[in-house]
């Protein structure tokens, strides 16, 4: 294919250089630390972020404007975060001229939908400054997450300190030091079937677009795509914000990545075109076509 | 013998109108009919049995120039017929929202009227498109008042067009101290401009008031002293905001108004008998058409104790600052003098708002049917909505909206000055068609006469 991983100008392992925002953070951090640099540096004057909802690990989106606020955003929730229902209202009662906002490959695409094909979306398109992806294989509905968590690897939610899915496997870390894991052919049929048409999977079109895969713990593999992003990561890089390896020496490194994006369009794009002949001489929609 | 000449369409304004005119042999109006023809969309019949959060919602599409005062005259008659009051901070970003649209609504119809008048001094007449000065930079001031207006707008109102913040009850949103200060911010670059933006279009004005002739269709016409004068009241709720029914000393009464009927007031069948194929642009009408104000006109005909009445910038200045200018030119500087009062009233509103109050009412009562009105000042004048909430669903729906007002009374306006400029008077009034064109007329008891309905 050779398209699955999008453009880019660079591609690095990284983490932060900030002890306190790993403590938290999912991965190396990168989320997090980016948009705190941009803020502090006036980039951004907010970020948009997936932050605790009403329940354990529910998102809720808000908009953060202090480097506390991003800290409390910190870390994966596998489940849907409309993160994109800010957008607007972060350039109305918020008055944010420099807008940040992190999101899976779908929300970066709506991001950009929305600044090309401004459809009710007046004077926000120039109001963007930062749009960080995260890699996605797929998300899930909160009721399947608490399903999993709670009746198939028995733990409660209250006491869940991280989710990953990773090596081929989803895991549930608790508070208390406890792990569990589950096969992901578990996971399947909770996923969000919306996920199974998606064709993007390491956020092609973000500023700059981040994931755990390909890189080691506690590491991650991050893609440098815009000349925006490029120029973030440039001064980020500069302050200090971040240690780097190329991605060449780090193991599994990017031929993991491809190999993992591959497979998901490749499966989803068979699910799209199934949609062509679903019915009996009548087909489902496809979004990447004209109707 | 008097002749007949149409203008049709009239231009230069928001909506779709005629002018009907009967002059003498020099030209000069006998008796104008000035008549919306823009089509009645029915807004009034179309809210009964919908929810009170979804009419004003549905009432601000009367009109994308002043969305804000169908919205907030819509949301406050739901709160008057409720009882409904709103937290101190709701309204304060209310003043905010509507002020920022004054703004915007008076820039853009200088746009509008400016190519009427001259550059003071010579006989060149005003092309605001023009990319030559001195034009060039006025109209780049009346683009940056307008940005800095929706803008304004669109962090206190959630949306410049069809404000989305508004509700029954308050507001959807508070506004945070940042978006607080840009608000600020913008209104201290913007008081600048504006005076020196009022006191051009002052100037501008009065040069115009004091030539003796304007260029029309490549004719001198002679300009009268008493350009668009009439001898009908003015009227006016508040100098800035609005009055409802919920106010100690309401600034309007539901029992004044009365309604007639378009064939009460307008001509009936005329024949056109004059036409000028030089006026600008197209030709009037040809002669041997018809026209019929009364089956034509769009609107029902609001009076205020008994008579037509004027409303507006004139209105509410004559109304609560004794200014003493009639006509055309008058209400053209009212207009431009309420400039600087939208930014010091937005300032102080600021000044005033706490980021941190609530703006939504702890109780939002459901409504027992009973009569509630708000008078909002639009840009064009008072824009009166009357509604009747019984369970949460608007059983009643009324809207009395500035150009209504004003069509009659700009009717008579109209007589006395040569046909030419019969435009220049009806630009005077700044009118907005869509907002005017409405459906229900009632008689002196109340009762609904006449209905037009939606063809
Ligand atoms: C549904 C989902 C599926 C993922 N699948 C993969 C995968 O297959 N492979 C892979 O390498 N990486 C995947 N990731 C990304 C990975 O889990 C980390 O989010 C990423 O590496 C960033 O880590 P970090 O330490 O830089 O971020 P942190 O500094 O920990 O910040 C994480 C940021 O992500 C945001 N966030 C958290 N949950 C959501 C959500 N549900 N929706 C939108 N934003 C959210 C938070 O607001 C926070 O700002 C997935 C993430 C999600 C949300
Ligand atoms: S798989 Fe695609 S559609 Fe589903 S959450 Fe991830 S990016 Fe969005």
């Amino acid at each position: 294919m050779g398209t699955e991983l999008g453009k880019y100008k660079s591609c690095v392992s990284a983490r932060s250089t900030n002890k306190e925002i790993l403590k938290r953070s999912q991965d190396g951090g990168i989320v997090t630390q980016l948009f705190a640099y941009a803020l502090e540096e006036g980039i951004i004057d907010g970020a948009i972020v997936a932050g605790p909802g009403d329940e354990p690990y529910r998102p809720r989106p808000f908009i953060a404007t202090t480097v506390d606020e991003l800290m409390s955003a910190r870390g994966t929730k596998y489940n849907i975060s409309p993160n994109v229902s800010w957008i607007k209202e972060a350039t109305r009662s918020y008055g944010l001229d420099k807008v940040g906002i992190v999101g899976t490959p779908c929300q970066m695409q709506a991001v950009r939908k929305g600044q090309l094909y401004p459809f009710g979306w007046r004077d926000v398109d120039d109001k963007i400054a930062l749009a960080i992806g995260i890699f996605c294989m797929e998300n899930f509905p909160y009721q399947s997450i608490k399903q999993l968590v709670e009746d198939h690897a028995g733990v409660s939610m209250q006491s869940v300190k991280k989710m990953d899915i990773g090596k081929g496997k989803f895991w549930v870390y608790t508070e208390r030091g406890a792990t569990v894991q589950l096969p992901l052919k578990v996971t399947h049929k909770y996923e969000q079937p919306g996920c199974h048409v998606c064709l993007d999977y390491v956020a092609n079109l973000a500023d700059v677009s981040t994931g755990s895969v390909g890189s080691p713990d506690g590491w991650s593999t991050v893609f440098v795509r815009t000349k925006n992003g490029d120029d973030i990561w440039g001064k980020a890089i500069a302050a200090g914000c971040f240690e780097t390896k190329p991605i060449d020496q780090v193991k599994p490194g990017l031929e993991l990545v491809s190999k993992l994006a591959n497979e998901k369009i490749s499966k989803n794009q068979k699910t799209v075109e199934a949609r062509a002949t679903f019915g009996v001489n009548k087909a489902l929609r496809n979004p990447y076509i004209k109707p | 013998m008097s002749k007949v000449v149409e203008i049709s369409p009239t231009t230069r304004h928001e909506g779709h109108t005629k002018l009907v005119m009967k002059v003498n042999d020099e030209g000069i109006i006998e008796r104008g009919d000035w008549v919306s023809i823009t089509p009645v969309r029915g807004i009034e019949k179309l809210a009964l049995g919908k929810t009170m959060d979804q009419v004003p919602k549905i009432s601000s599409r009367v009109c994308g120039i002043c969305p804000i005062a169908h919205t907030l005259a819509g949301v406050e008659a739901m709160e008057g017929s409720i009882r409904c009051e709103i937290p101190r901070d709701a309204k304060l970003l209310r003043i905010v929202l509507q002020c920022a649209n004054r703004l915007h609504s008076h820039a853009l119809h200088n746009i509008l009227t400016l190519p009427d008048m001259y550059l003071p001094g010579t006989d060149t007449k005003i092309n605001p498109f023009s990319p030559e000065e001195p034009v060039r930079s006025v109209a780049k001031r009346i683009q940056k008042l307008r940005e800095i207006g929706q803008t304004i707008g669109e962090i206190s109102g959630g949306e410049a067009i069809h404000p989305s913040n508004p509700r029954v009850g308050g507001m959807f949103k508070a506004c945070t101290p940042r978006a607080v200060q840009k608000m600020y911010d913008l209104a201290k670059e913007g008081l600048p401009l504006a005076i020196e933006h009022m006191e051009f279009m002052i100037a501008v004005l009065r040069n115009y008031q004091n030539r003796d002739w304007s260029e029309v269709g490549g004719k001198q016409i002679p300009i009268p002293k008493d350009l668009g004068y009439h001898d009908q009241g003015c009227m006016a709720a508040h100098p800035m905001y609005a009055s409802t029914n919920l106010d100690e000393n309401p600034g309007w009464d539901p029992e004044r108004w009365t309604d007639v009927r378009p064939w009460d007031w307008y001509m009936g069948e005329v024949e056109i008998s004059l036409a000028d194929p030089s006026y600008p642009i197209g030709g009037t009408t040809p002669v041997g058409s018809k026209a019929n104000p009364q089956m034509e006109a769009c609107t029902g005909v609001p009076l205020y104790d008994g008579c037509p009445v004027e409303v507006g910038p004139r209105a509410r200045l004559v109304t609560f600052k004794n200014f003493d200018e009639k006509g055309t030119i008058g209400q053209q500087i009212a207009r431009q003098m309420e400039y600087p009062d939208c930014f010091y009233t937005i300032m102080k509103a600021l000044e005033e708002y706490n980021p941190s109050g609530k703006v939504v009412a702890d109780y939002i009562p459901q409504g027992d049917g009973s009569l509630g009105w708000a008078a909002n000042e639009a840009p064009r004048g008072c824009d009166v909505h009357l509604a009747k909430v019984k369970d949460g669903r608007v059983q009643y729906y009324e809207l009395l909206v500035p150009t209504t007002w004003n069509f009659p009374t700009c009717s008579r306006a109209l007589t006395g000055a040569p046909w030419q400029l019969a435009e220049v008077i009806m630009r005077g009034y700044d009118p907005c068609v869509s907002c005017a064109t409405h459906m229900i007329v009632v008689d002196d008891d109340k009762r609904i006469v006449a209905q037009k309905l939606i063809q």
